[in-house]
């Protein structure tokens, strides 16, 4: 029975390394919610997570790490994110954009690859906090003027996804190392 | 750039954007994310275990460096303690003040009929823009959405906004979707209380609708008047500031939470109580 499972070294090595990704997806996710959430820095709370997502996304090329994309963002979304849903869309498509063009025009080194993250994160964030001003909940817009919204974006937004980008070194790191698996088999 | 992109990766894209949509239009007719119970359920073990990992971490951490400024605190909260004795003896205390304090320190004996159940908080919904948090307990304990969290104080945290079987959402007093109402209970003005995340106060509370000609002060306690959500008389906060309001027609009062919400590791939802 055991032959049909018979797998090459190269096929385990890709579960292993697809494993790995999903073990460091799932404690970037438990850090997040549980540890930085909790500790909000000058009221913003700081995401790694999208930075990950595009980090490995790059690593693994447009088409895999596409996949993942979409799978790690709906594991967060339905972690309970809030606005997930439209996270669903904006990191995978940033991710799979920023890996197209790593690999078309930039290199897969560590500074375009930090600048697409930050890109993505930021737009995410962007696109959520528009949302949020378009659909107020029950604050009535009459006391959230612009001039409150733009102070939100740069006082908040802007400096929670800076700092969310100190992450971005061990990310790369991480993924360089899990990426390696399997290289030298396959040459 | 565009011979980079190959068919594959095209469909990729189509496919996270309907996988988006589909995400939006199914939360909206089922009022809530098809298989969030499910990845919220799994999910609830492991988030158990780095908040108890994280708790044990905080306690060490306070044990080792904090204990100077936690007997400093423990000297100014004994210090409030005495004024707050002498403001009961004072004899220009008003009645409803006289309940406040009984409130604050007894609440829970008071409230015989409330059914608390205990949870710990295993992780915080991670947005800048929403102030939520999970508890590792769900509706196996009896937990339902719409039931009230609250401190062993009698203090409002929030409101059960989701629930799954180890685990429920209680969204946080500063949270905007939520309106409490509420009465100053120096005073007995009425208002709705609701979060100012999307205000600019970071951290407070708004309470609205207040008359324009009402007086208000600073720590003046606000209480819920009770509802079919809110037990009556439970502590949302104090009074740090007020303004009218942009329509110029009320006022609104802007509050402190009562509950440390940034501390917190325990709540008790109130599972049932008697609505008088």
């Amino acid at each position: 029975m055991f032959k049909y499972f018979h797998l090459t070294k190269m096929q385990w090595q890709g579960i292993l390394k697809w494993s790995l990704y999903g073990l460091l997806t799932l404690l970037v996710l438990l850090l997040q919610t549980v540890v930085l959430a909790k500790l909000p820095i000058w009221g913003a709370r700081l995401t790694p997570l999208p930075a990950l997502i595009v980090c490995v996304c790059v690593r693994e090329g447009p088409e895999k790490g596409g996949v993942y994309a979409i799978l790690a963002a709906l594991l967060w979304c339905l972690s309970g994110a809030d606005f997930g849903n439209l996270s669903v869309a904006v990191i995978p498509v940033g991710a799979i954009l920023s890996a197209v063009l790593c690999r078309a025009v930039l290199t897969l080194r560590f500074l375009p690859t930090a600048l697409c993250a930050f890109g993505v994160s930021l737009l995410n964030a962007c696109v959520i906090f528009a949302f949020k001003l378009i659909l107020p909940p029950t604050v009535p817009l009459i006391v959230n003027p612009p001039t409150v919204a733009l102070e939100n974006l740069w006082r908040v937004l802007l400096p929670g996804e800076i700092l969310s980008m100190v992450f971005m070194p061990i990310h790369y790191v991480l993924v360089k190392r899990i990426g390696r698996i399997g290289v030298r088999d396959a040459l | 750039m565009k011979k980079h992109i190959s068919a594959k990766t095209k469909w990729l894209i189509v496919v996270a954007v309907l996988l988006a949509g589909l995400v939006t239009i199914t939360a909206a007719v089922n009022r809530g994310r098809p298989g969030e119970s499910l990845v919220q359920t799994a999910l609830t073990p492991f988030r158990s275990a780095a908040s108890a990992i994280v708790r044990q971490v905080e306690r060490y951490y306070d044990y080792v460096f904090r204990y100077e400024s936690l007997q400093a605190e423990n000297e100014e909260l004994k210090r409030k303690i005495i004024i707050m004795e002498e403001n009961v003896r004072s004899a220009d205390s008003l009645q409803r003040e006289n309940e406040r304090l009984h409130q604050l320190l007894g609440l829970m004996e008071e409230h015989e009929d409330w059914v608390p159940t205990d949870a710990y908080i295993i992780s915080w919904v991670d947005s800048s823009w929403k102030s939520a948090f999970t508890i590792g307990k769900g509706t196996k304990s009896g937990i339902q959405v719409g039931m009230v969290a609250v401190t062993e104080y009698g203090q409002v945290v929030g409101q059960v906004t989701e629930a799954g079987p180890n685990w429920a959402t209680v969204t946080t007093v500063l949270d905007s979707t939520l309106g409490i109402s509420a009465t100053v209970a120096s005073t007995g003005y009425n208002g709705v209380v609701e979060g100012a995340l999307a205000t600019g106060s970071q951290g407070l509370l708004r309470m609205n609708y207040l008359p324009t000609d009402s007086v208000l002060r600073n720590n003046d306690q606000v209480l819920t008047t009770g509802s079919t959500v809110y037990p009556r008389g439970l502590i949302i906060g104090y009074i740090t500031d007020a303004d009218f309001d942009q329509t110029g027609v009320a006022k609104y009062a802007l509050l402190k939470p009562a509950a440390d919400l940034d501390n917190l590791e325990q709540v008790y939802i109130i599972t049932d109580y008697e609505n008088q």
